[in-house]
């Protein structure tokens, strides 16, 4: 139980100012849990430097200006007014090994593990398999160096503990879910003929290099949080209540955002067609023989697909069924 | 939604993201609009690339502004309610606050409460558990403390007057009717006996129900088939099971004066609305309106008196309030889906499953964390800030937990309602359950404090434990 690994005290200025520490430390409740005012200030100094200093060093190389030891007593208190630090105090402990704070937090959060499981995987079995998996990794099953490393460690109060093992949890499950594609049995490899399909061409490059260019100079444009919504929405194919709920934003300011989008992207292609030379009706022909229904591009592809099958007089029931929506 | 020319998908799809992605703090943190504007720049600038991220992203949405976890009751008296609402009238999927809705939910509130009224005559399922409810009616009162309890709890006029001929009225006069039985054999007990399957609770219409208690009434009462008296020694209660077929059926059972229901105006006006609901459904409407509107206030009335007063007019209250619960119930399962969430060190609410969502509390302190239980609301904040609301956040009270004039002033970071479940698993082998169903409904309120302080309330935040 000693075994875990806890933050030396700060040993350098640069961290938290000490008072700043000192009221930070009385906020986060840290001491029920046995961390000591300066195991806390160590933290908070970590997450600081983490944070605040590296955007100081960003920012001050950008701007030419003065090196990343300047940020000032106010910015600190501010950053430091925004941490989770009760939870963050209760995460730490925990890395620690600290047993009540094991304990507050299996009442608060082992049942709530279970429920995000359910809710990313959508599967009762994958959903126990996913919260167990995560939870020995909360705990620290695995051992670095004869050290346990419990992934609490890594929390750092910006946002809710609970948002913070969500987000892991779904990392944990692309992962999990990328390898078990990967592993992908040479039978059902050949079930789905995907062995013998043909190459899926990469994204058809039918455009020329026009305007793709004219393309990518509209994307370009465009705000990161447009491009994000634009990418949401056509590619992931998330809801408008998914993406307004992730940007803080009504559903309504999304629908509107997208129309925008939509018209102004095919307005600035076709300028930017017309700036390089090309007529309108060049322009609006170069853009409409490539606007094509995605559904209608997918068809034709799951149809080369299905007629390339290996064994097309071997039909399993399984195989039917998914023939039956292809075709 | 307009389409977007297809080469705008393979030029999104085409971009390179960064190497190095967000760490799961800032993905957290972004998604609860917690990270300062450069920071979240950063990261959209980010995820605006990379597909892998906002997948992440996506997937890790709470849960909890699709499906409040706290919303699924499972216990079997917690199903009577439901089962009773549902035969009452089906809930729509969603519901707003507006009137047409409200409505069709006061109607159904008077149905359930007129069926409950019918049904929750008080009495044991179990006859093993009988003989420990008697015996404490019987010390807790004189011997004719039955009669009394009817004749205080019902309006006088009633009670001294109420001819055979004006039972069929109304069930408030064929409770006081069944009073007076009691009153004139005050060393009978009155068991009354009934099977009844789901379906059964609800489709007879209040005039069969009333039939057969008025045969009851009138018939010398052993003499009824479905009804029995007995003449122990201990003083009269009545005992009437509701027994159902099923074993995920529902069981109501309650003990005590069973008159005192008539106290409660909004149940009153309930149980006359249910009988004229068959015949004329507007003025049932109508009715069952202030019934509804009064039931929050009444039960506020009815929990003091309960606190305070020992002895049957104890066992009394909290029957009126088994009746009030159902009614309450009643109205919660109809009402609309509402979902909550903290944005910024504000409640927000959501009447359509998350899809948009409304300011609900501004407080002088950023609020960090809620908890609900139908329409029970709770929210906590920075510096001992706690607001509940009864009603779906429609109005709030601040609550200022005390203990001994010592006010909890630390940041309250999670509340915790421990439900009906977690409480009417310790009452179960308790004798008494049938006198603390309504104790059980209401949800305790754990909160946990930033110096790790655990302060509880079990009444509403009245009065504070520390643990």
């Amino acid at each position: 139980m000693h075994s875990w690994e806890m933050p030396k005290p700060a040993q350098s200025g640069q961290g938290a100012d000490v008072d700043i520490a000192a009221a930070l430390y009385e906020r986060s409740g840290a001491a029920a849990y046995d961390v000591s005012a300066e195991q806390f200030a160590a933290i908070v100094d970590e997450i600081l430097r983490k944070y605040l200093l590296q955007n100081s060093v960003q920012n001050s190389a950008q701007n030419l200006a003065a090196n990343s030891s300047h940020v000032s007593a106010e910015q600190k208190t501010a950053f430091c007014a925004g941490l989770r630090l009760e939870e963050l105090a209760l995460a730490r402990a925990c890395a620690a090994g600290n047993e009540r704070a094991w304990q507050d937090f299996i009442n608060r959060y082992r049942q709530k593990l279970h429920s995000m499981a359910l809710h990313i995987t959508r599967d009762g079995a994958h959903a126990a398999e996913l919260a167990d998996s995560l939870f020995a990794d909360l705990y620290g099953v695995n051992a670095r160096d004869g050290v346990r490393r419990s992934k609490l460690v890594f929390y750092t109060g910006r946002g809710s503990l609970e948002g913070w093992l969500r987000t892991v949890m779904a990392q944990e499950f692309i992962n999990r879910y990328r390898k078990q594609k990967r592993t992908v049995s040479l039978e059902e490899q050949t079930e789905e003929g995907v062995q013998f399909a043909a190459a899926v061409p990469e994204p058809a490059c039918t455009s020329d290099k026009l305007l793709e260019a004219a393309t990518d100079e509209a994307l370009a444009e465009l705000s990161s949080e447009d491009r994000f919504t634009l990418a949401s929405y056509y590619l992931d194919g998330r809801t408008l209540a998914e993406i307004a709920s992730t940007l803080g934003l009504h559903e309504s300011s999304i629908s509107r955002r997208l129309e925008r989008l939509a018209t102004g992207l095919r307005k600035r292609i076709l300028a930017g067609l017309r700036m390089q030379g090309l007529s309108h009706a060049q322009a609006t022909e170069a853009l409409a023989t490539d606007v094509r229904d995605i559904e209608l591009n997918l068809r034709s592809r799951l149809t080369q697909d299905s007629g390339a099958k290996p064994f097309p007089g071997r039909k399993v029931p399984a195989q039917d069924a998914g023939d039956g929506s292809l075709d | 939604m307009t389409e977007v020319p297809k080469i705008v998908y393979d030029r999104l799809r085409a971009a390179l993201p960064e190497q190095t992605h967000p760490d799961p703090d800032l993905l957290a943190a972004f998604a609860e609009q917690a990270l300062s504007a450069t920071e979240r720049d950063a990261v959209l600038q980010h995820l605006a690339l990379c597909g892998d991220c906002r997948e992440v992203v996506a997937l890790s949405l709470p849960a909890a502004d699709m499906v409040p976890p706290q919303t699924a009751p499972q216990t079997a008296d917690v199903d009577v309610r439901t089962t009773v609402s549902r035969a009452g009238a089906p809930a729509p999927h969603k519901l707003s606050f507006a009137w047409p809705n409200l409505r069709w939910a006061a109607l159904a509130a008077g149905v359930v409460v007129a069926a409950a009224a019918l049904l929750l005559h008080p009495g044991k399922l179990n006859q093993a558990t009988l003989p420990s409810v008697n015996p404490q009616v019987a010390t807790t009162a004189p011997p004719a403390s039955g009669s009394q309890i009817a004749s205080s709890s019902v309006p006088s006029s009633v009670t001294s007057s109420a001819p055979p001929s004006s039972i069929t009225s109304s069930p408030t006069e064929q409770l006081a009717v069944m009073a007076k039985t009691d009153e004139a054999q005050p060393k009978s007990e009155l068991r009354l006996s009934k099977k009844l399957n789901a379906g059964q609770v609800l489709t007879p219409s209040p005039q069969a129900e009333s039939g057969i208690l008025l045969a009851d009434n009138n018939k010398d009462s052993g003499q009824a088939d479905k009804l029995s008296a007995t003449p122990p020694a201990s003083a009269g209660a009545f005992h009437y099971d509701a027994r159902s077929s099923r074993a995920a059926s529902e069981t109501v059972e309650a003990s005590g004066a069973a008159a005192a229901v008539t106290t409660e105006p909004s149940t009153e006006n309930a149980l006359v609305a249910r009988n004229n609901a068959p015949g004329n459904d507007a003025p049932a409407i109508e009715k069952a309106k202030p019934a509804l509107q009064e039931k929050q206030a009444d039960e506020e009335e009815q929990k003091t008196p309960a606190a305070a007063v020992p002895g049957p007019v104890r066992l009394q209250a909290r029957n009126v309030m088994s009746a009030a619960t159902l009614a309450t119930t009643a109205k919660q399962s109809l009402a609309p889906h509402v979902t909550w969430a903290i944005k910024a060190g504000v409640l927000q609410r959501s009447l359509d499953s998350g899809q948009s969502w409304q300011d609900a509390l501004h407080a002088d302190h950023p609020l960090l964390c809620y908890a609900s239980h139908d329409v029970d609301v709770w929210t906590g904040g920075q510096a001992g800030t706690l607001f509940h609301s009864a009603d779906n956040g429609v109005t709030w009270v601040q609550v200022q937990p005390s203990i001994k004039a010592r006010q909890l002033s630390s940041d309250i970071t999670h509340i915790e309602l421990r439900n009906i479940e977690v409480r009417n698993n310790e009452l179960r082998n308790n004798e008494l359950r049938g006198n603390l169903r309504d104790d059980a409904r209401r949800a305790e309120i754990i909160v946990s404090t930033s110096n790790n302080e655990i302060w509880s309330s079990a009444d509403d935040g009245k009065t504070w434990d520390r643990k």
